[in-house]
């Protein structure tokens, strides 16, 4: 686990907690934050204890009201517990626990942005290496994990770690909170083992109850995931690999299943100003490239599109991987890659709208030679 | 200094030895191998924000894209630039693309056209065609403040905003490559300029109400590697490629900063900073650009010796000669075998602290030469005993221009000879006025604030053609 990069003993550590959440259809850590936030803070002893940590920070997206107001009442009530601040239950160990409101900013989900927005400066992402485990909040060694991550611990450390293996796949043990929303009948938080073939956790009433008219694509892990085609879903068990294996992504747990009342095109439309609007501006590709695509995006679905569109996405999205300081950029280009690969014809539809759509992109008297040479 | 030690690395396939303790781009330029980039600045720290600088470099994954600004030379690494992998010129191309999708197509019209380092990025990845259309467009969405949507619908950003009294901002050329809020926060120590807002909406500005005003705001101007900051004082006076250039000294001060001088048939234009990383690294002061503001006005051309001649001729009583900080040391031994003078250097102006940056606060630039050869550089002491004296001759020191009241003293010297290069109060003081060749047209040496000797070379103005350096009227006034 990551927590071994973090070196012990030398400088003070400090452990954070990435509650900012702004990942399109996740909802769950404000969920697990407003219903069980002392089982947070007992998680957070437990993991500062590991770390030998001091301090710990909650970084909490600033609009989750309900979710700050039953944290702080529950730090509250821990520190009258005596079961923060000094000396935690007579013991040796001391942890104080400071609540951070951002400012709503996606980016700032990123690790070293949040670490960045916490210490007062621009939410944005910093350059790695260092990475937070060497190098992070006030240049210490900082751990920045999940909500859930962290409300995992309390019931390992009652249960064994054997126990919470046992649940799920062999290579990947444990639960998993997904927030289903979309097209189903009971649209919210599940907590399932790992491992759970997709359409179990769609369909059956234990979880939600089946899908609202025909299936026409998945989206499995949050916005910036690989879509999945209905056939797709049939095939998809929730757990790392068997995603990987079908080119797209566990993420964040939010499943977005819909139905074919849905125009492809106007989805990614709406992705495409999320992620362009949501873009740090600092690195070349992210900030002029996802104002750019999303405006091809925008052209297609409003019938303005023209031939060569399509590839013209695709390859600006190429130019994504690999050349940004954070993957923002790439959440962006997976989903637009995938939707026109698994749903060309729906693009080529929308082109086609166009009555235009054939004229070339460059006028005849264009020269490509300048007036110089 | 340290010795730089020496690595061996495989770039393209081929071991080469390059510096240890730098970064790729250094280490590939060693080498001769350029890797575009436009945030990256010797001189600044790393912000890795433009991602032009693509290379491959090998990792625990095999061969990763990264950027080479920010990218260590570890002894064995192997590299992969543009030239054997498809990959990085897809890279590169790819960011050198969307650098362009929101600039404007204002290269005929821009001053920094011809020095612009985008341009060389783009002549550099090959010119490719345009892949934008009417419908997608250029969308500039800067400061709300001065943006507007032109006849084609297309948004566009302020053109000409006046960020402070010698900078003008154009936004629509700015990339963001945050270098000017660099310099402003670690080199100036003065965080004026801040990119404000985020995604496609950030830009540069200065804080509300207030301008981009510090004594060393025009090296923003230098380090812009776009047109997006520009100099009031060179604003579209001269087009870059028609402009020579000299490699010289400073003389403003005693630091010597290494200077261009940018002129073209006989005028000069500007003072660029030359980089030198033991004297002025890559800045230059305000103050010492403004000299040549007012080069070609006001010069005194006279090149008549005989009246001057005649004076010391006749002269019978004691000499006085003042050397002005400005002198190289082959004026200074040029007048130094007039041995029936007395000599004086430097200036009444006193001297300040250095700023760390670019200045040594002695106004007396080449005060080491003057001591070196022996000569009092307090002119305190000559006030005090002007009554001494019959004759003044003051070289390229213009005492009466820069404190006339310190200088007024020296009026009890009842005959004054003045060698400057301007009709100025120090020259109309004087009975009699001989032009010379200002610092900037002169040959010779100076020996800075640090004890380093530096070559002064001179730039052929109209003026220079026109009248004598110091050193050779001396010649001609003793023989
Ligand atoms: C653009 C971007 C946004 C992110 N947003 C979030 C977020 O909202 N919440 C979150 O927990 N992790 C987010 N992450 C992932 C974090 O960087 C980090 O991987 C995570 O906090 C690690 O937690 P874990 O190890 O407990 O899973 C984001 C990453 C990126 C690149
Ligand atoms: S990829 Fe986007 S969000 Fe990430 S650092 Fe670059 S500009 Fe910022
Ligand atoms: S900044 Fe460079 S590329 Fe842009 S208009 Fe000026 S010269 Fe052309
Ligand atoms: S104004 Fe120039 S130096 Fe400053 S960020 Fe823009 S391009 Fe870079
Ligand atoms: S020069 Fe390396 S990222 Fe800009």
């Amino acid at each position: 686990m990551k927590w071994s990069f973090v070196p012990r003993g030398s400088k003070p550590v400090y452990i954070t907690v990435n509650a900012d959440e702004g990942e399109p259809g996740t909802f769950k850590d404000h969920f697990l934050m407003r219903e069980d936030p002392h089982r947070l803070i007992e998680g957070l002893i437990i993991a500062g204890w590991a770390l030998g940590a001091r301090n710990a920070y909650i970084y909490v997206r600033g609009e989750f009201l309900p979710a700050i107001e039953a944290l702080t009442e529950a730090i509250r009530e821990a520190y009258k517990a005596k079961l923060l601040g000094k000396n935690i239950g007579g013991t040796k160990y001391s942890l104080d626990i400071a609540v951070h409101r951002g400012a709503g900013a996606y980016v700032c989900g990123e690790e070293t942005a949040l670490i960045n927005s916490l210490e007062g400066q621009k939410g944005q992402p910093r350059l790695k290496p260092p990475f937070p485990a060497v190098n992070g909040v006030w240049n210490m060694p900082t751990c920045v994990n999940n909500v859930e991550t962290i409300m995992a611990l309390p019931w390992i450390l009652e249960n064994g770690p054997e126990e919470y293996q046992k649940l799920g796949t062999p290579k990947a043990g444990g639960t998993k909170v997904f927030c289903v929303s979309g097209d189903v009948k009971k649209r919210g938080v599940y907590e399932a083992r790992l491992g759970i073939p997709l359409m179990e956790l769609l369909e059956s009433e234990e979880y939600c109850g089946g899908i609202v008219g025909n299936l026409k694509g998945c989206i499995p892990g949050g916005s910036s995931t690989q879509v999945l085609t209905a056939e797709e879903c049939k095939k998809a068990n929730m757990d790392y690999e068997s995603l990987a294996s079908m080119g797209t992504m566990f993420g964040s747990g939010a499943i977005m299943p819909f139905n074919d009342t849905h125009s492809v095109v106007e989805m990614l439309n709406t992705l495409g100003k999320f992620y362009s609007h949501e873009s740090c501006g600092q690195c070349t590709p992210c900030r002029e490239g996802t104002g750019y695509v999303q405006r091809i995006i925008s052209c297609i679905a409003n019938g303005k599109g023209k031939d060569g569109d399509i590839e013209l996405l695709d390859s600006l999205c190429t130019g994504f991987t690999g050349t940004t300081v954070c993957p923002l950029a790439a959440a962006l280009g997976a989903p637009v890659q995938s939707y026109i690969q698994k749903f060309r014809s729906e693009f080529e539809d929308a082109i086609l709208k166009n009555p235009e759509h054939a004229t070339p992109r460059l006028s005849e008297n264009y020269r490509p030679q300048g007036w110089w040479e | 200094m340290k010795e730089p030690s020496v690595v061996t690395i495989t770039v393209d396939n081929k071991e080469v030895q390059v510096p240890g303790d730098t970064n790729l781009i250094e280490a590939l330029k060693a080498v001769g191998l350029e890797t575009p980039h436009l945030c990256y600045h010797p001189d600044l720290p790393v912000s890795g924000n433009c991602r032009q600088c693509m290379v491959e470099v090998d990792g625990p994954r095999g061969m990763v894209l990264t950027i080479g600004c920010y990218t260590p030379v570890r002894p064995g690494m192997k590299v992969a630039t543009s030239a054997s992998s498809p990959k990085v010129a897809e890279a590169r191309k790819a960011v050198l693309e969307f650098l362009l999708v929101n600039h404007p197509l204002d290269c005929p019209i821009c001053d920094k056209a011809g020095e612009c380092l985008l341009q060389e990025n783009y002549m550099m990845a090959g010119a490719s065609d345009s892949r934008l259309s009417p419908e997608i467009g250029k969308q500039y969405h800067g400061n709300p403040e001065h943006s507007s949507s032109d006849s084609k619908g297309q948004h566009r950003g302020g053109k000409r905003v006046d960020i402070g009294p010698r900078i003008v901002l154009d936004e629509e050329r700015c990339i963001q490559c945050s270098r000017c809020v660099r310099f402003m926060r670690h080199v100036a120590g003065d965080e004026q300029l801040q990119l404000a807002s985020r995604g496609g909406h950030s830009h540069i500005t200065t804080f509300p109400g207030e301008k981009l005003d510090h004594p060393y705001d025009r090296c923003v101007t230098d380090i812009c590697p776009v047109g997006a900051l520009t100099d009031k004082s060179f604003r579209f006076r001269k087009r870059v490629w028609a402009l020579s250039r000299i490699p010289t000294v400073s003389m403003d001060d005693s630091l010597g900063a290494n200077i261009w001088v940018d002129y073209a048939d006989g005028i000069i234009y500007r003072i660029m900073p030359r980089c030198n990383p033991e004297v002025n690294k890559s800045w230059l002061s305000n103050a010492a650009r403004d000299v040549v503001q007012n080069i070609h006005e006001n010069r005194l051309l006279n090149n008549d010796l005989s009246a001057a001649l005649q004076i010391i001729k006749e002269t019978k009583g004691k000499i006085a000669i003042v050397l002005g900080g400005s002198c190289t040391a082959e004026d200074i031994a040029a007048f130094k075998k007039f041995n029936i003078a007395e000599f004086f250097g430097g200036s009444f102006l006193p001297v300040q602290k250095a700023d760390g940056i670019a200045r040594s606060g002695d106004p007396v630039a080449n005060r080491a030469c003057l001591e070196k050869a022996g000569i009092n550089t307090n002119l305190g002491e000559l006030s005090k005993r002007a009554g001494e004296f019959e004759l003044l001759i003051t070289v390229a020191a213009d005492l009466w221009d820069e404190t006339p009241e310190e200088a007024g003293d020296l009026n009890k010297i009842p005959k004054r000879i003045a060698l400057t290069s301007f009709n100025n109060n120090t020259a109309k003081n004087s009975a009699i006025a001989i032009g010379i060749r200002h610092w900037l047209e002169n040959f010779g040496t100076m020996i800075n604030s640090k004890g380093l000797e530096q070559k002064l070379q001179g730039t052929p103005t109209k003026e220079a053609a026109l009248v004598d350096s110091a050193a050779i009227i001396a010649g001609r006034l003793h023989g």
